[in-house]
C-alpha cells in the first residue's frame, strides 16, 4: 500500500470532519437559565422576512416591532426593557419548527410573537405546549383549536361571517360561489359558511380550492360565468387572492351585481391588487385601516412615519400591533421577579384594552373578542366601513361543531 | 358547449403566456443544452422592469415592452459572461449553477427593492371583452395571444432569415466545425442567451396585469416552461409552440373535466409518460452536435 | 485489499469520533443543541443518499425530497394514530373522512411503520427507475422525469387533504415507542439513535461504492454505452442504486419527522429537493461521506450566519452556491484531495498518475 497517498486521503476526509466539529465553537451561544433573569425581557419575533409569505408577514414583523419601540421608549416594563429577538424562518414551515425551539428554549423568551400561515402555527405549537411556553399568534384563523399555548388575536369564523352572510344574502341573494385555496382554512370556513347558509335557505352553487400560489383563473371565472351566482366568496389567500382580482376585473364583471366577498382581502392584497380592481368588492374584518378611532389615527400615524408614507395597516399588522400591548400589559401585573409565560398568560385573560378597532377582551378561552365590520373597497384602496357590529362579538373556535366548547380548562365535549 | 368553448380559450391564453416563457428557454436549452433555471427570474426581472418604468417614468405596459427586453437581455448577456460561459461543458451542473442565480437574483430584488407585492397597471385601451354569444374573450388575453404569435415568427425569421440565425444554427449544428470557418461561437452564445433572456422579460411584463408581482412569482413558471421545451423537442421552435398549446389546452379541459389540481397533476403524469416514450420530444429537430 | 477503502475507513473512523463523541462533548450534552444537530445528521443521510446514486452513478434525481417525504409520512401516520388512541385523527373530522382509510390501518403496527418507511420509497424509487431506465433515459431527462414526480407527488399530498392532512401536514404527533424505549427528542440517547443511523447508512454506502458494484456504477457513469458493450445490464444496476438512494432518503425522513415532531408537504417541495442537491454538491458529491459533511456543514452555516445577516443569508447562500459550481465541481472534497496531491508533488515524487478527475461532462452526449 502506498503509504503517502493513504496519509493523505485520510488527512482530506480528516480535516473535513474537524472542519465540521471545529467551526461550531466560535459559533456557539450561551444557554439561559430562568426566564427574564437579565436586565432585560427576551421576546421572540417570528415572522418570515423572506420567501412566499414574507409579502404579508414582514408587515406583521414591523407592527409588533414598532409597538415593542415605542413601549421601550416609554421606560419598558418594571423598569426593563423588552429584548426583541429576531429569527428569519424563511417562509418554510421545518425552519418555524427549529427558529421556535431556539427562541423558546435556547434564548429563553418568555413569549413569543408570530407567522401568518395555519401550517407555520401547527409547526410551532407542539414546542410552545411542550415548553409550556406562550405563542401569540395575530392572524384570523380557521379555529378548531384550543391550545393553552396560543394567544389568538386574529378573527374566528363566527366573528367574520355571523354579520357577513345574512348581510350578503339579504343585499345581493343566497346562491354562493365558493372558491379558495386548498387548505384547511378556506375549509373550515366555508364549512361554517354552510351552516350559516342552511338557516337563510341559501345555496352554494359551486365549492373549489385550487392550489397554493395559483395564478390563472381564467378557468375560474369561466366557470363563474356559467353558473351565474349571486356572490363570490372568496378565502383565496396572497398572490392567488391578487391574480384573481384583478383577473376578475379584466374580465369585466361588475362588482355591483356579483361583489367578491373575501374573509382574507385586506390592504396589503388590495394595494398589489389596485384600488380600481378592487373597488366595489367587499371584505369582512374586525379592522379597516379607514376606521374612525384615536387610537386607530395614533397608530396609523406612527406605522407610517416609521415605515414610509405609502405603508398601509390591515387587521392582522393591527393585532400583530395590540398584541404586544396586551403582552406588556399583562406583565405589568406580575411580579418582576417571577415572570413565567404561563404567568403572563394568566394575568392576560379577562383584560381589557382599547385596540385601534375599538376595546378588546381576551377570552377565557385565550381567543379575543373582537367588533366585526364589513368594508367595501374604494378605487383608493381603502376600504369604506359600510356596517359595524353593534356589540363586541365573543370567539367561538367551535362554532360550526356543536356540542363542543372552546374554554378556559380546555376543550369541553357535552 | 359554452364552457367549452371558453375553456378552450382559457387554454390559449394559458398557452400563449407559456409559450413567451418557454421559448426564450427552448432557444438557450435548444442552442447551448444549458437547463436554465433562472429563467423564472427573469421572467421577474421583466415584471420589476415593468413596474419601475411604469412608476418612474410613466410608460405603460405595452410601450414600455422594448425597454424591459433591453433591460433584461443585458442582465442575461452579463449572467452569460460572468457565469453560465465557463459551464458548457457540464450541462448537469448549470442545473445547479443557475439556480443559485435566481436565488441571487430573487433576493437582490428583495432587498433592492421590497418584499410587497407591487401594483402594475393594465393597458387602458385593453380593457374590455369581445363577446361572440357565449363566448367572452378579454381584450388584453387576445392581445397576449397575438403578440405571442408575432414573437414566435419574429424569432423563426432571425433563426432562419439573418446572417445571425445561420451562424446560431452552424452552431447548433457543428460548434467544432463553425468556429473553423469564422464563427465566433462564444458571442453567438453570449447573444443568444441574451435573447431568450429578453424574452423572458417581456413574458414578465405580459404577465404584471394579470398576476401578482413578488420576487418569488419566477420560480413556480419555471418547471411548468421548462416541460413545455422538454415535450417540445430540442431546438424546435415549433414544437415549443405546439407542445404550449398542448399542455395549456390540456390543463384547461382537465380543469373543468375534474378540478384544476389534480388536472395538473394528470397533465404532469402526461408529460413523464411522453418524456419516457418519446425522450426527444414532439417534435425533434434533426441534428444536434 | 484496496488502498483507497483504507483512506475511507480512517475518514469515517475521523467523523464518526466527532459525531458520536466530539459534538455530545463540546455541546456539554445540552438538549437543545444536540436536537438542532440531529436534524442536521439526518439531512446528512438524505445529502448520502443523493451522492450514491449522483456521484457514483451520474444519475440526477431532483426528486429526493419526494422519498424523503413518504418516509417522513410513514413515521408521521403511526405517530398520529398513536396521539390519537382509538378516535379518527382530528383533521379527517375536519375533512369530513367518516372511517379509517385502509392506507393508514396498517400504520397502527410499528414494524410495519419501520419497513414501510424503507420499503416504500425504495419501491417507489424503483418503479420510476425501471420506467426510465428501461428506456435508457439519461442525463438532463433523468432530472426532469423525477422533477415532474416530485412536482405532481407534491400537489396530490396536498390535494388529498383527508388523508395527508393537506398543506399543513400531520402535526401534534406523540413519542415514538422504540420496544419499550420512549424516544425524547431533546435526550442525548435519541442523538445517538439518528448519529447511529447516520454511521450505519455511512457504512452501508462505503461498502457500496467499493464494491465491485460501485466500480459498475462507476463504469455507468463514466460511459454508460460501453459498460453496456461488457455485458453489464445497465438499467439494472442504475434501478438497484436508485431504489437504495430511495430508502436510505425514506430512512432519513422518518428520523426528521421525529426530530421536528411533524410532517409537511414543504419535505416535498422543489426548493427542498434542489437544496439537498445544493448540500451534496458543496460537500463533495463523489464521496458519501463528504456529502454527509456538506449537509451538516451548510445546514449550520445557515443555522447560524441567518441569525446573523437575516436578509443577507440567502444571497450569500446563492453566491456560495454557483461559487461551488464554478469553482469546486468536486466540492470541497475535491479540493482537498487536490491540495493533498499537491502538497505531494511537492514533496517530490508523484507516484501513479491523475485519476480520472471527475469534472468530465456527466453526460455530454444527448439523445441523438
Amino acid at each position: 500500500m502506498k503509504r503517502r497517498e493513504f496519509l493523505g486521503r485520510a488527512g482530506a476526509v480528516g480535516t473535513l470532519g474537524m472542519a465540521g466539529g471545529l467551526s461550531a465553537p466560535a459559533l456557539l451561544s450561551s444557554v439561559g437559565r430562568a426566564y427574564a433573569a437579565g436586565d432585560d425581557i427576551p421576546v421572540g419575533l417570528l415572522f418570515s422576512l423572506t420567501g412566499a409569505v414574507a409579502v404579508v408577514e414582514h408587515t406583521l414583523h414591523d407592527a409588533a416591532l414598532m409597538a415593542i419601540e415605542e413601549i421601550n421608549a416609554a421606560g419598558g416594563v418594571h423598569g426593563k426593557q423588552l429584548r426583541p429577538i429576531i429569527e428569519d424562518p424563511a417562509s418554510d414551515p421545518a425552519t418555524y419548527a427549529d427558529r421556535a425551539r431556539r427562541l423558546m428554549i435556547r434564548d429563553k423568551c418568555v413569549s413569543v410573537f408570530g407567522s401568518y400561515t395555519s401550517s407555520s402555527r401547527q409547526a410551532v405549537l407542539p414546542i410552545a405546549e411542550q415548553r409550556n411556553n406562550l405563542y401569540w399568534y395575530p392572524t384570523l384563523y380557521e379555529g378548531r383549536e384550543c391550545s393553552r399555548n396560543i394567544m389568538y388575536g386574529g378573527a374566528l369564523a363566527n366573528q367574520q361571517q355571523d354579520i357577513l352572510i345574512p348581510w350578503l344574502a339579504e343585499n345581493f341573494g343566497s346562491r354562493f360561489y365558493m372558491v379558495g385555496n386548498n387548505y384547511v382554512y378556506p375549509k373550515e370556513e366555508n364549512n361554517y359558511c354552510k351552516t350559516l347558509l342552511k338557516v337563510l335557505d341559501g345555496e352554494v352553487v359551486h365549492e373549489e380550492y385550487v392550489p397554493m400560489g395559483h395564478s390563472d383563473f381564467s378557468s375560474v371565472i369561466n366557470r363563474i360565468r356559467a353558473e351565474e351566482p349571486d356572490v363570490i366568496f372568496s378565502t383565496l389567500v396572497g398572490d392567488s387572492d391578487v391574480a384573481f382580482a384583478r383577473q376578475y376585473h379584466a374580465a369585466e364583471l361588475d362588482p355591483a351585481k356579483l361583489p367578491v366577498c373575501s374573509l382574507t382581502r385586506s390592504e396589503v392584497e388590495v394595494k398589489a391588487i389596485g384600488g380600481e380592481a378592487a373597488a366595489g368588492h367587499f371584505s369582512s374584518a374586525p379592522y379597516f385601516m379607514g376606521h374612525e378611532s384615536a387610537e386607530n389615527e395614533k397608530f396609523v400615524e406612527a406605522y407610517k412615519s416609521r415605515f414610509g408614507a405609502d405603508e398601509v395597516t390591515h387587521f392582522v399588522s393591527e393585532a400583530a400591533y395590540f398584541q404586544v400591548y396586551q403582552f406588556k400589559a399583562a406583565l405589568e401585573k406580575l411580579d418582576p421577579s417571577n415572570i413565567t409565560p404561563t404567568g403572563i398568560r394568566d394575568a392576560a385573560v379577562g383584560m381589557t384594552m382599547t385596540a385601534p378597532q375599538g376595546e378588546i377582551l381576551i377570552d377565557a378561552n385565550l381567543h379575543t373578542h373582537l367588533w366585526p365590520k364589513i368594508g367595501q373597497w374604494q378605487s383608493d384602496g381603502q376600504a369604506k366601513v359600510i356596517v359595524q357590529s353593534e356589540e363586541r362579538v365573543a370567539p367561538k373556535p367551535y362554532a360550526a361543531y356543536p356540542g363542543q366548547e372552546c374554554t378556559g380548562a380546555g376543550l369541553v365535549k357535552s | 358547449m359554452d364552457v367549452v368553448l371558453n375553456q378552450i380559450f382559457a387554454g390559449l391564453s394559458f398557452a400563449s403566456i407559456l409559450l413567451i416563457i418557454a421559448l426564450g428557454l427552448a432557444i438557450i436549452y435548444g442552442t447551448m443544452g444549458v437547463i436554465n433555471l433562472a429563467h423564472g427570474e427573469f421572467v421577474m426581472l421583466g415584471a420589476y422592469a415593468t413596474w419601475a418604468l411604469q412608476t418612474h417614468l410613466g410608460l405603460g405596459v405595452v410601450t414600455a415592452l422594448p425597454l424591459v427586453f433591453l433591460a433584461v437581455a443585458v442582465v442575461g448577456w452579463v449572467i452569460e459572461k460572468v457565469i453560465v460561459q465557463r459551464l458548457y461543458t457540464r450541462p448537469l451542473d448549470t442545473i445547479l449553477a443557475t439556480w443559485g442565480i435566481g436565488i441571487i437574483l430573487q433576493q437582490a430584488v428583495r432587498m433592492g427593492i421590497g418584499a410587497e407585492s407591487k401594483f402594475v397597471k393594465g393597458p387602458e385601451w385593453l380593457s374590455g371583452n369581445i363577446e361572440i354569444g357565449a363566448l367572452v374573450m378579454s381584450n388584453y388575453r387576445i392581445f397576449v395571444i397575438f403578440l405571442s404569435i408575432m414573437i414566435v415568427t419574429g424569432t423563426w425569421l432571425l433563426m432562419t432569415r439573418t446572417e445571425f440565425g445561420m451562424k446560431l444554427r452552424a452552431v447548433i449544428q457543428n460548434r467544432g466545425i463553425s468556429e473553423c470557418y469564422g464563427v465566433e461561437a462564444k458571442k453567438v452564445y453570449s447573444l443568444t442567451f441574451a435573447y431568450g433572456a429578453g424574452l423572458a422579460g417581456i413574458a414578465g411584463a405580459l404577465i404584471t396585469p394579470l398576476f401578482s408581482t413578488i420576487p418569488t412569482m419566477g420560480t413556480g413558471l419555471v418547471v411548468d416552461a421548462f416541460l413545455v421545451v422538454i415535450v417540445g423537442g430540442l431546438g424546435s421552435l415549433v414544437g415549443t409552440a405546439a407542445a404550449a398549446m398542448l399542455i395549456g389546452e390540456v390543463t384547461a379541459l382537465f380543469s373543468i373535466v375534474i378540478n384544476d389540481t389534480l388536472g395538473r397533476i394528470a397533465v404532469l403524469a402526461g408529460i413523464i409518460l411522453l418524456i419516457r416514450f418519446r425522450p426527444r420530444g414532439l417534435f425533434p429537430a434533426d441534428t444536434r452536435r | 485489499m484496496n488502498s483507497k477503502l483504507s483512506y475511507d475507513i480512517i475518514g469515517l473512523g475521523l467523523f464518526g469520533a466527532v459525531i458520536l463523541f466530539g459534538v455530545p462533548a463540546f455541546f456539554s450534552y445540552d438538549g437543545f443543541e444536540l436536537n438542532t444537530f440531529a436534524r442536521y445528521l439526518s439531512l446528512a443521510i438524505v445529502s448520502m443518499a443523493l451522492a450514491l446514486s449522483w456521484g457514483t452513478a451520474g444519475l440526477l434525481n431532483l426528486g429526493q425530497a419526494a422519498t424523503f417525504g413518504m418516509g417522513s409520512y410513514a413515521m408521521a401516520m403511526h405517530l398520529k394514530l398513536k396521539a390519537s388512541g382509538d378516535n379518527l385523527p382530528d383533521f379527517m373530522g375536519w375533512n369530513n373522512v367518516e372511517a379509517l382509510p385502509a392506507l393508514w390501518v396498517p400504520f397502527n403496527s410499528l414494524t410495519f411503520t419501520l419497513l414501510a418507511g424503507l420499503l416504500i420509497p425504495a419501491a417507489v424509487g424503483g418503479l420510476i427507475a425501471t420506467f426510465m431506465f428501461r428506456a435508457r433515459i439519461a442525463g438532463v431527462f433523468v432530472a426532469v422525469i423525477t422533477l415532474a414526480f416530485l412536482v405532481a407527488f407534491q400537489l396530490l399530498v396536498i390535494e388529498q387533504q383527508g388523508f395527508t392532512g393537506g398543506q399543513n401536514g400531520l402535526t401534534g404527533l406523540a413519542q415514538l415507542e422504540l420496544f419499550g424505549w420512549t424516544v425524547d427528542i431533546y435526550a442525548t440517547s435519541f442523538y445517538y439513535l439518528v448519529g447511529g443511523c447516520l454511521m450505519a447508512a455511512l457504512i452501508f454506502g462505503l461498502y457500496l461504492t467499493h464494491s465491485k458494484f460501485g466500480l459498475v456504477l462507476r463504469a455507468i457513469r463514466e460511459d454508460a454505452e460501453r459498460t453496456r458493450y461488457f455485458g453489464y445490464n445497465v438499467a439494472n444496476y442504475q434501478t438497484l442504486i436508485f431504489c437504495i438512494s430511495a430508502g436510505l432518503a425514506g430512512l432519513a425522513g422518518m428520523l426528521y419527522a421525529l426530530v421536528l415532531e411533524f410532517a409537511s408537504p414543504t419535505y416535498m417541495s422543489v426548493s427542498f429537493s434542489l437544496a439537498i442537491v445544493i448540500w451534496c454538491a458543496v460537500g463533495g458529491r463523489e464521496s458519501v461521506l463528504a456529502a454527509a459533511m456538506g449537509a451538516i456543514l451548510v445546514n449550520l452555516a445557515e443555522g447560524r450566519l441567518s441569525d446573523v445577516f437575516v436578509e443577507g443569508w440567502h444571497m450569500m447562500l446563492g453566491v456560495l452556491f454557483v461559487a461551488v459550481v464554478m469553482f469546486m465541481p468536486r466540492g470541497i472534497y475535491g479540493v482537498i484531495v487536490d491540495a493533498g496531491r499537491a502538497l505531494r508533488r511537492r514533496g517530490g515524487s508523484e507516484e501513479f498518475a491523475e485519476t480520472p478527475s471527475f469534472d468530465t461532462p456527466l453526460n455530454t452526449k444527448q439523445e441523438s
